[in-house]
Protein backbone atom coordinates (compact mmCIF):
# COMPACT_ATOMS: atom_id res chain seq x y z
CA UNK A 1 0.00 0.00 0.00
CA UNK A 2 1.39 3.52 -0.86
CA UNK A 3 1.69 6.46 1.21
CA UNK A 4 -0.45 8.38 -1.27
CA UNK A 5 -3.22 5.48 -1.33
CA UNK A 6 -3.39 5.93 2.23
CA UNK A 7 -3.88 9.74 2.48
CA UNK A 8 -6.24 10.06 -0.12
CA UNK A 9 -8.59 7.39 1.89
CA UNK A 10 -8.18 9.59 4.45
CA UNK A 11 -8.73 12.38 2.78
CA UNK A 12 -12.14 10.91 1.67
CA UNK A 13 -12.95 9.80 5.33
CA UNK A 14 -12.17 13.54 6.76
CA UNK A 15 -14.20 15.37 3.88
CA UNK A 16 -17.00 13.49 4.78
CA UNK A 17 -16.62 14.12 8.09
CA UNK A 18 -16.07 17.52 8.05
CA UNK A 19 -17.80 19.29 5.17
CA UNK A 20 -21.49 20.27 7.15
CA UNK A 21 -19.59 21.67 10.11
CA UNK A 22 -17.57 24.33 8.21
CA UNK A 23 -19.36 27.32 8.20
CA UNK A 24 -18.64 28.82 5.06
CA UNK A 25 -20.57 25.96 3.55
CA UNK A 26 -23.73 28.20 2.08
CA UNK A 27 -26.39 25.77 3.59
CA UNK A 28 -29.13 26.57 5.91
CA UNK A 29 -30.84 23.73 7.89
CA UNK A 30 -34.57 24.30 8.11
CA UNK A 31 -36.48 22.62 10.45
CA UNK A 32 -37.64 20.26 8.27
CA UNK A 33 -34.28 18.69 7.44
CA UNK A 34 -33.59 18.95 11.48
CA UNK A 35 -36.85 17.03 11.71
CA UNK A 36 -35.63 14.31 9.32
CA UNK A 37 -31.60 14.42 10.32
CA UNK A 38 -33.14 13.65 14.17
CA UNK A 39 -33.54 10.15 12.41
CA UNK A 40 -29.85 9.59 11.52
CA UNK A 41 -28.74 7.95 14.87
CA UNK A 42 -31.57 5.10 15.33
CA UNK A 43 -31.07 4.40 11.29
CA UNK A 44 -27.30 4.50 10.88
CA UNK A 45 -26.39 2.80 14.00
CA UNK A 46 -29.02 0.11 13.05
CA UNK A 47 -27.96 -0.38 9.73
CA UNK A 48 -24.38 -1.32 10.68
CA UNK A 49 -25.60 -3.32 13.85
CA UNK A 50 -28.22 -5.55 11.85
CA UNK A 51 -25.91 -6.96 8.95
CA UNK A 52 -23.23 -8.24 11.77
CA UNK A 53 -25.89 -10.51 13.44
CA UNK A 54 -28.20 -11.26 10.39
CA UNK A 55 -25.92 -12.07 7.52
CA UNK A 56 -23.37 -14.46 8.63
CA UNK A 57 -20.94 -15.96 6.73
CA UNK A 58 -22.12 -14.79 3.27
CA UNK A 59 -26.08 -16.25 3.66
CA UNK A 60 -28.99 -14.69 5.78
CA UNK A 61 -28.99 -16.19 8.80
CA UNK A 62 -32.36 -16.05 11.05
CA UNK A 63 -31.80 -19.22 12.20
CA UNK A 64 -32.36 -19.30 16.15
CA UNK A 65 -28.99 -21.85 16.34
CA UNK A 66 -27.33 -18.44 15.31
CA UNK A 67 -25.33 -17.21 18.26
CA UNK A 68 -25.25 -13.73 17.33
CA UNK A 69 -28.92 -13.65 16.95
CA UNK A 70 -29.29 -15.64 20.14
CA UNK A 71 -26.77 -12.93 22.06
CA UNK A 72 -28.28 -9.98 20.04
CA UNK A 73 -32.19 -11.03 21.36
CA UNK A 74 -30.57 -11.02 25.33
CA UNK A 75 -28.55 -7.72 24.57
CA UNK A 76 -32.11 -5.82 22.95
CA UNK A 77 -33.94 -7.25 26.30
CA UNK A 78 -30.40 -5.91 28.48
CA UNK A 79 -30.92 -2.84 26.71
CA UNK A 80 -34.61 -1.60 27.52
CA UNK A 81 -34.28 -2.47 30.93
CA UNK A 82 -30.95 -1.76 32.32
CA UNK A 83 -30.00 1.25 29.68
CA UNK A 84 -26.47 0.85 30.72
CA UNK A 85 -24.12 0.34 27.64
CA UNK A 86 -21.41 -1.47 29.23
CA UNK A 87 -22.68 -3.89 31.33
CA UNK A 88 -25.18 -5.03 27.98
CA UNK A 89 -22.51 -5.18 26.37
CA UNK A 90 -20.24 -7.00 28.48
CA UNK A 91 -23.00 -9.52 29.90
CA UNK A 92 -24.27 -10.39 26.06
CA UNK A 93 -20.25 -10.15 24.90
CA UNK A 94 -20.11 -13.30 27.74
CA UNK A 95 -23.33 -14.91 26.55
CA UNK A 96 -22.13 -14.75 22.93
CA UNK A 97 -18.87 -16.95 23.39
CA UNK A 98 -20.35 -18.98 25.33
CA UNK A 99 -23.45 -19.90 23.07
CA UNK A 100 -20.69 -20.39 20.18
CA UNK A 101 -18.98 -22.65 22.34
CA UNK A 102 -21.55 -24.52 23.39
CA UNK A 103 -22.45 -24.59 19.75
CA UNK A 104 -19.78 -25.76 18.16
CA UNK A 105 -19.31 -28.37 21.27
CA UNK A 106 -22.38 -30.41 20.59
CA UNK A 107 -21.74 -29.86 16.84
CA UNK B 1 -27.03 10.63 31.34
CA UNK B 2 -29.64 10.99 33.53
CA UNK B 3 -27.26 12.11 36.43
CA UNK B 4 -26.74 15.32 33.88
CA UNK B 5 -29.20 17.33 36.17
CA UNK B 6 -28.66 20.98 34.34
CA UNK B 7 -25.50 21.83 36.12
CA UNK B 8 -24.28 24.89 35.59
CA UNK B 9 -21.98 24.77 32.53
CA UNK B 10 -19.51 27.33 33.62
CA UNK B 11 -19.01 26.18 37.24
CA UNK B 12 -17.40 23.14 35.61
CA UNK B 13 -13.85 23.21 34.51
CA UNK B 14 -12.35 22.45 31.25
CA UNK B 15 -10.99 18.88 32.59
CA UNK B 16 -14.10 18.16 34.50
CA UNK B 17 -16.21 17.74 31.40
CA UNK B 18 -13.41 16.05 29.08
CA UNK B 19 -13.19 13.41 32.19
CA UNK B 20 -17.47 13.36 31.67
CA UNK B 21 -16.59 12.65 28.00
CA UNK B 22 -13.87 9.84 28.87
CA UNK B 23 -16.30 8.12 31.21
CA UNK B 24 -19.27 8.25 29.19
CA UNK B 25 -17.33 6.87 25.80
CA UNK B 26 -15.85 4.12 27.79
CA UNK B 27 -18.07 1.10 27.31
CA UNK B 28 -17.40 1.66 23.47
CA UNK B 29 -14.15 2.36 23.79
CA UNK B 30 -13.77 -1.22 25.61
CA UNK B 31 -16.14 -2.65 23.11
CA UNK B 32 -13.95 -1.29 20.29
CA UNK B 33 -11.10 -2.69 21.65
CA UNK B 34 -11.21 -6.48 19.63
CA UNK B 35 -12.92 -4.85 16.38
CA UNK B 36 -9.10 -2.24 16.70
CA UNK B 37 -7.68 -5.81 17.07
CA UNK B 38 -8.89 -6.92 13.72
CA UNK B 39 -7.85 -3.99 11.96
CA UNK B 40 -4.23 -4.57 13.28
CA UNK B 41 -4.19 -8.09 12.66
CA UNK B 42 -5.59 -7.49 8.31
CA UNK B 43 -3.21 -4.22 8.22
CA UNK B 44 -0.68 -6.96 8.47
CA UNK B 45 -2.23 -9.53 6.83
CA UNK B 46 -2.68 -7.50 4.03
CA UNK B 47 0.71 -7.18 3.98
CA UNK B 48 1.39 -3.49 5.05
CA UNK B 49 4.64 -2.89 7.39
CA UNK B 50 3.76 -2.06 10.95
CA UNK B 51 4.38 0.70 11.04
CA UNK B 52 2.08 1.96 7.94
CA UNK B 53 -0.29 -0.51 9.48
CA UNK B 54 -0.78 1.61 12.77
CA UNK B 55 -0.44 4.77 10.51
CA UNK B 56 -3.74 3.59 8.43
CA UNK B 57 -5.57 3.67 12.03
CA UNK B 58 -4.22 7.14 13.15
CA UNK B 59 -4.63 8.57 9.85
CA UNK B 60 -7.81 7.20 8.79
CA UNK B 61 -9.20 6.58 11.82
CA UNK B 62 -12.87 4.50 10.58
CA UNK B 63 -13.08 1.07 11.42
CA UNK B 64 -15.29 -0.34 8.42
CA UNK B 65 -13.17 1.73 5.81
CA UNK B 66 -9.94 0.10 7.24
CA UNK B 67 -11.42 -3.69 7.44
CA UNK B 68 -13.27 -3.46 3.97
CA UNK B 69 -10.00 -1.05 2.49
CA UNK B 70 -7.56 -4.00 3.90
CA UNK B 71 -9.36 -6.57 2.22
CA UNK B 72 -9.76 -4.74 -1.32
CA UNK B 73 -5.61 -4.41 -1.21
CA UNK B 74 -4.94 -7.92 -0.13
CA UNK B 75 -6.78 -8.90 -3.22
CA UNK B 76 -5.34 -6.23 -5.09
CA UNK B 77 -7.88 -3.67 -6.43
CA UNK B 78 -7.19 -1.10 -7.97
CA UNK B 79 -7.04 2.94 -6.42
CA UNK B 80 -10.59 3.99 -8.12
CA UNK B 81 -12.28 1.06 -6.43
CA UNK B 82 -10.63 1.35 -3.42
CA UNK B 83 -11.58 5.37 -3.57
CA UNK B 84 -15.16 4.81 -3.93
CA UNK B 85 -15.37 2.04 -1.62
CA UNK B 86 -14.15 4.55 0.50
CA UNK B 87 -16.92 7.32 -0.24
CA UNK B 88 -19.45 4.50 -0.03
CA UNK B 89 -18.51 3.27 3.69
CA UNK B 90 -17.72 6.51 4.82
CA UNK B 91 -21.09 8.61 3.35
CA UNK B 92 -22.88 7.93 6.53
CA UNK B 93 -20.54 10.71 8.20
CA UNK B 94 -21.86 13.44 5.34
CA UNK B 95 -25.59 12.96 7.75
CA UNK B 96 -23.56 13.02 10.84
CA UNK B 97 -21.28 15.90 10.30
CA UNK B 98 -25.26 17.47 8.59
CA UNK B 99 -26.47 16.86 12.13
CA UNK B 100 -23.86 18.17 14.18
CA UNK B 101 -23.81 21.53 11.93
CA UNK B 102 -25.87 23.41 14.50
CA UNK B 103 -23.79 21.84 17.74
CA UNK B 104 -20.67 22.71 15.94
CA UNK B 105 -20.33 25.02 13.06
CA UNK B 106 -20.09 27.89 15.48
CA UNK B 107 -16.44 27.02 17.06
CA UNK B 108 -13.13 28.27 16.27
CA UNK B 109 -11.50 26.13 13.33
CA UNK B 110 -9.11 24.19 15.14
CA UNK B 111 -11.71 22.54 17.41
CA UNK B 112 -13.88 22.03 14.37
CA UNK B 113 -11.06 20.42 12.47
CA UNK B 114 -10.55 18.17 15.56
CA UNK B 115 -14.36 17.32 16.02
CA UNK B 116 -14.64 16.39 12.24
CA UNK B 117 -11.22 14.40 12.29
CA UNK B 118 -12.88 12.35 15.54
CA UNK B 119 -16.43 11.83 14.45
CA UNK B 120 -16.80 8.57 14.52
CA UNK B 121 -20.25 6.19 14.36
CA UNK B 122 -19.04 6.20 18.46
CA UNK B 123 -18.80 9.80 18.85
CA UNK B 124 -21.51 10.59 17.31
CA UNK B 125 -23.47 7.85 19.16
CA UNK B 126 -22.78 9.46 22.23
CA UNK B 127 -23.49 13.04 21.57
CA UNK B 128 -26.30 12.50 18.89
CA UNK B 129 -28.85 12.56 22.01
CA UNK B 130 -27.52 16.42 23.70
CA UNK B 131 -29.41 19.04 22.85
CA UNK B 132 -27.45 22.16 21.57
CA UNK B 133 -27.13 23.45 25.29
CA UNK B 134 -25.82 20.16 26.31
CA UNK B 135 -23.25 19.83 23.75
CA UNK B 136 -19.51 20.95 24.66
CA UNK B 137 -16.56 20.99 23.25
CA UNK B 138 -14.01 19.48 26.06
CA UNK B 139 -17.09 16.90 26.46
CA UNK B 140 -16.76 15.78 22.57
CA UNK B 141 -13.29 16.02 23.13
CA UNK B 142 -12.60 13.66 26.00
CA UNK B 143 -15.26 10.96 24.18
CA UNK B 144 -13.48 11.12 21.01
CA UNK B 145 -9.79 11.70 21.46
CA UNK B 146 -9.70 8.59 24.51
CA UNK B 147 -11.76 6.76 21.78
CA UNK B 148 -8.88 7.29 19.45
CA UNK B 149 -6.30 6.75 22.01
CA UNK B 150 -7.70 3.35 22.57
CA UNK B 151 -8.24 2.19 18.85
CA UNK B 152 -4.73 3.55 18.49
CA UNK B 153 -3.60 1.03 20.96
CA UNK B 154 -6.03 -1.73 20.32
CA UNK B 155 -4.58 -1.37 16.38
CA UNK B 156 -0.82 -2.23 17.87
CA UNK B 157 -2.26 -4.84 19.76
CA UNK B 158 -3.83 -6.41 16.86
CA UNK B 159 0.07 -5.46 14.41
CA UNK B 160 1.42 -7.78 17.53
CA UNK B 161 -0.88 -10.66 17.94
CA UNK B 162 -1.74 -10.79 13.91
CA UNK B 163 1.67 -12.46 13.26
CA UNK B 164 0.88 -15.39 15.69
CA UNK B 165 -2.88 -15.65 15.62
CA UNK B 166 -3.86 -15.68 12.23
CA UNK B 167 -7.60 -15.54 11.36
CA UNK B 168 -8.54 -13.60 14.08
CA UNK B 169 -11.48 -12.50 12.15
CA UNK B 170 -13.07 -16.07 12.73
CA UNK B 171 -13.40 -15.08 16.37
CA UNK B 172 -16.81 -13.42 16.36
CA UNK B 173 -15.15 -10.32 17.74
CA UNK B 174 -17.74 -8.34 15.72
CA UNK B 175 -20.46 -9.13 17.77
CA UNK B 176 -19.12 -6.30 20.57
CA UNK B 177 -19.86 -3.58 18.03
CA UNK B 178 -23.41 -5.33 17.69
CA UNK B 179 -23.66 -5.25 21.28
CA UNK B 180 -23.07 -1.99 21.71
CA UNK B 181 -25.05 -0.10 19.20
CA UNK B 182 -28.02 -2.06 20.11
CA UNK B 183 -27.04 -0.67 23.72
CA UNK B 184 -27.38 2.82 22.37
CA UNK B 185 -30.03 2.39 19.80
CA UNK B 186 -32.88 0.66 21.26
CA UNK B 187 -33.45 2.88 24.86
CA UNK B 188 -33.94 6.21 22.45
CA UNK B 189 -36.75 4.44 20.68
CA UNK B 190 -39.90 6.64 22.82
CA UNK B 191 -41.91 7.12 19.50
CA UNK B 192 -43.78 4.88 16.75
CA UNK B 193 -41.39 6.68 14.32
CA UNK B 194 -38.16 5.90 15.81
CA UNK B 195 -39.12 2.40 15.91
CA UNK B 196 -40.34 2.48 11.87
CA UNK B 197 -37.14 4.00 11.76
CA UNK B 198 -35.06 0.98 13.39
CA UNK B 199 -37.33 -1.58 11.64
CA UNK B 200 -36.83 -0.43 8.37
CA UNK B 201 -33.19 0.01 8.85
CA UNK B 202 -32.83 -3.29 10.12
CA UNK B 203 -34.88 -5.18 7.23
CA UNK B 204 -33.09 -2.79 4.35
CA UNK B 205 -29.37 -3.26 5.98
CA UNK B 206 -29.27 -6.50 6.17
CA UNK B 207 -31.01 -7.24 2.79
CA UNK B 208 -28.70 -5.06 0.74
CA UNK B 209 -25.62 -6.45 3.20
CA UNK B 210 -26.85 -10.13 1.88
CA UNK B 211 -26.77 -9.06 -1.78
CA UNK B 212 -23.63 -7.29 -1.54
CA UNK B 213 -24.52 -3.73 -2.20
CA UNK B 214 -21.55 -1.07 -1.54
CA UNK B 215 -22.89 1.18 0.42
CA UNK B 216 -25.59 -0.26 1.99
CA UNK B 217 -25.56 1.44 5.15
CA UNK B 218 -25.92 4.66 3.62
CA UNK B 219 -28.74 3.42 1.67
CA UNK B 220 -30.91 1.95 4.20
CA UNK B 221 -30.20 4.62 7.00
CA UNK B 222 -31.76 7.21 4.02
CA UNK B 223 -34.25 4.94 3.56
CA UNK B 224 -35.20 4.27 7.02
CA UNK B 225 -35.08 7.80 8.04
CA UNK B 226 -37.73 9.24 5.41
CA UNK B 227 -39.97 6.50 6.56
CA UNK B 228 -40.06 7.40 9.99
CA UNK B 229 -40.01 11.02 8.88
CA UNK B 230 -43.09 10.52 6.89
CA UNK B 231 -44.72 8.32 9.90
CA UNK B 232 -44.04 11.45 12.49
CA UNK B 233 -45.35 13.72 9.80
CA UNK B 234 -48.92 11.38 9.33
CA UNK B 235 -48.72 11.04 12.84
CA UNK B 236 -48.35 14.69 14.15
CA UNK B 237 -45.44 13.32 16.37
CA UNK B 238 -43.78 15.81 18.27
CA UNK B 239 -40.05 16.02 18.35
Amino acid sequence: MSWSTLLLMAAVVFISRYLFLEPRLPLRLGPKILHFLHYTGPAALTAIWAPIVFHREGELNLAINNPYFIAAIIAAILAVTTRNVLLTTVLSMALFFMTRYLLTATG
Amino acid sequence: MSQNTEPDKASFSATRVFLRGVILTLPLSIAVIPWGILAGSLAVEAGLIDFQAQAVSAIIFAGSVQLVGMGLIKAGASLTTLLLTTLFLTSRHLLYSATMRSRISHMPIHRRLLLGFLLTDELFAVCSHQTRKEFNFWFAFGAGFSFYLIWQMATLGGILLGKSIPNLDQYGLDFAVAATFIAIVLPTIKKLSVLITVVIALVFSVIFSVLNIEGGIIYSSLIAMSCGYAVSIIRKEAL
